[in-house]
């Protein structure tokens, strides 16, 4: 009885070290690369989102041939996935590209959704994501298989396996692109409660955005750190990394400004949190607030002297 | 000079050398003959499309209502991801291509409604009435919550236009029925009907509608919401229906879930079964106002202490 019981909690003990890298190894045949795999009906997303643009959402694109404008994307699509370039992309561009109207461009980074709902497809601000070579290829992966021609479903590279993938080359050379596309005041949103900091030394906007502004058409740069309701403030305008950028784009010659929690985006935020705090005003501190500070501090006072009689009144008995 | 007259000699003429049958035969063919010439020109011949004043059905059209269904199947919410969207396609196209649009009917439609199902979960559902740009923000923003036109059917026809005609069955490029022509039973119309009719049956828990309180009457009878949603809402699966009247931020505050146009709303209910309930601003929707006038003085109070 001993003896079996002793086998099988040997067996207990052996069984998953021995599953284990068979269960490892069959996903490492199944993902070859950390990122998702191809989307799937690329194409009809593709052409339908062109279609969608030019038609209904902006005047700026014209005239533009959707089926050329794919046709000017595929060709990435039989290249190895590990050396597409940015200058792949060239002909798409060239085909895709149209005017930004001036004040319109939003910056961004560590808050995609955010900016999606106060950009209001293209009707308030015109993020890179609100422009056509922008909208077709939003929050879609795509890339061929490494060995063989057509397209991967099971996993795409990430900037983690190789730097010359097809998706961050799309958008490296469409950030290029918007940037020099951009003119007069230039919107920046960036997220004050993202741990890492809220300007990413190496990133996006860092280096493939700011090195590619057009100093001659810009006005001024407004730099906008948002804060989560209720989240941490990791950083705001003049500390960590957004201090860095600031001092950046002063090296460079760009009058600029930053504002802590812009109030319309800040709205925008709250109307999931409408009974937080930080998005609450009820009449008692609404008056409190309107009050001058000199009122507000000597209303304190006095309160703290109360206590102090009651303790000191109280410590005699 | 000899005299040529032609006498009519009777019954000397080569068709009189048939028989009787065969003039009969004769005769009946060529009436067939003419006849199947006609049927062929009435049938066949190619025929102008009929002429409306109103905006044609929306260029490329099949290719955006196409990707409109794949990003909501394949993005949006991944668990329809199994809808054929090519099937959706055609079935949609066959309720009024080739058809007169003005004679388009609910049954026209039925084949797409059986096809395309989607379960709204309880308590999700919002309906507007005279606020459509409004509440899509909302339920953008909010991302929780379904206006007809966040479920895949209403996503994939929003703002579009559409229409057949009877000598095509291509979609009508040209022109389409305006509302002036008195075609009522238009596809775009009919189709919102039927479906705006099936949102509400399926709609379950407590259900919101927002309202224009800067409208005389926030309550309209003859909006699709007043005419259609309202009366087929279930009662056994809905027990009650909350208004949000949202006004206009220039307007300030007013109280409209007290005046008749609600009152009227209310009463519908009552005689259904349906409690109601009403709220006038309700709060996260005026932040996204707020957004648009963040120095108004009902939003600015707000402002004041972001960022502090």
């Amino acid at each position: 009885m001993a003896a079996q019981g002793c086998t099988l909690s040997l067996w207990l003990w052996l069984w998953p070290p021995l599953l284990l890298p068979l269960l490892l190894g069959a996903r490492a045949a199944a993902t070859r690369w950390s990122g998702e795999g191809t989307t799937p009906h690329l194409q009809s997303i593709f052409l339908g989102r062109c279609a969608e643009y030019a038609t209904l959402l902006s005047l700026q694109s014209g005239n533009k041939n959707c089926t050329a404008i794919w046709e000017a994307f595929k060709v990435v699509l039989d290249k190895d996935p590990c050396s597409v370039l940015p200058s792949d992309y060239d002909a798409f561009i060239n085909l895709s590209r149209h005017s930004i109207p001036r004040d319109k461009s939003l910056f961004w980074e560590n808050n995609h959704l955010l900016v999606m709902s106060f950009s209001e497809n293209t009707r308030r601000l015109m993020p890179l994501c609100d422009v056509l070579y922008g909208k077709v290829g939003d929050f879609l992966s795509w890339c061929r298989q490494e060995n063989a021609s057509g397209l991967d479903y099971q996993s795409c590279p990430t900037s983690e396996d190789c730097e010359n993938n097809a998706v961050d080359s799309y958008w490296k050379s469409a950030s290029m692109q918007y940037s020099r596309d951009s003119s007069g005041v230039i919107n920046v949103m960036l997220n004050g409660s993202e741990p890492k900091g809220a300007y990413p030394v190496k990133g996006f906007f860092a280096d493939f955005e700011i090195p590619y502004l057009q100093k001659d058409k810009i006005t001024r740069i407004e730099i906008w750190v948002m804060h989560e309701v209720g989240g941490p403030v990791v950083e705001s305008c003049g500390e960590g990394s957004v201090k860095i950028l600031e001092d950046r784009l002063e090296a460079l010659g760009f009058q600029h400004s930053c504002i802590d929690d812009y109030p319309p985006v800040k709205f925008l935020m709250c109307v999931d949190h409408s009974a937080h705090p930080d998005c609450v005003m009820n009449s008692a501190s609404a008056s409190m607030q309107r009050g001058s500070p000199y009122l507000y501090t000597t209303g304190h006072v006095s309160l703290m002297i109360s206590l102090l009689v009651a303790l000191t009144s109280s410590s005699q008995v | 000079m000899a005299n040529y007259e032609f006498s009519q000699v009777s019954g000397d003429r080569p068709c009189c050398r048939l028989s009787r049958k065969a003039q009969i035969c004769l005769g009946v063919g060529l009436i067939l003959l003419i006849a199947s010439i006609v049927i062929a020109v009435i049938f066949l011949w190619p025929r102008a499309p009929l002429v409306w004043r109103g905006e044609p059905t929306t260029k490329h059209f099949p290719e955006i209502f196409l990707g409109r269904c794949l990003i909501y199947t394949q993005i949006l919410q991944p668990e329809m991801s199994d809808q054929d969207c090519k099937k959706i396609l055609n079935t949609f196209k066959r309720a009024f291509v080739s058809k007169n649009p003005c004679n388009i009917t609910r049954e026209d439609y039925e084949p797409l409604v059986q096809l395309v199902t989607q379960t709204i979960p309880c308590n999700k559902t919002l309906f507007w009435s005279k606020s459509k740009h409004l509440a899509h923000e909302y339920t953008w923003v909010q991302g929780k919550m379904f206006t007809l036109e966040d479920t895949l059917l209403g996503y994939m026809a929003d703002d579009l236009r559409w229409c057949g005609d009877p000598s095509s069955s291509d979609m009508n490029y040209d022109s389409c029925p305006h509302w002036s022509e008195n075609c009522p039973n238009n596809p775009v119309s009919v189709f919102w009907k039927v479906v705006s009719q099936k949102f509400a049956e399926a709609a379950c828990g407590v259900v919101q509608v927002m309202l224009n309180g800067s409208l005389s009457e926030p309550f309209y009878k003859n909006s699709t919401f007043g005419s259609v949603e309202v009366f087929n809402l279930n009662p056994n699966k809905i027990h009650k229906l909350q208004a949000w009247v949202m006004h206009n931020i220039e307007a300030g505050s007013s109280n409209s879930c007290s005046g008749s146009s609600l009152n009227e709303l209310k009463l519908i209910l009552q005689k259904r079964n349906i409690t109601f309930a009403c709220q006038d601003n309700y709060r996260p929707v005026r932040f996204i106002q707020c957004v648009k006038n963040p120095e108004h003085a009902s939003c600015s109070q707000i402002s004041k202490q972001f960022g502090s």
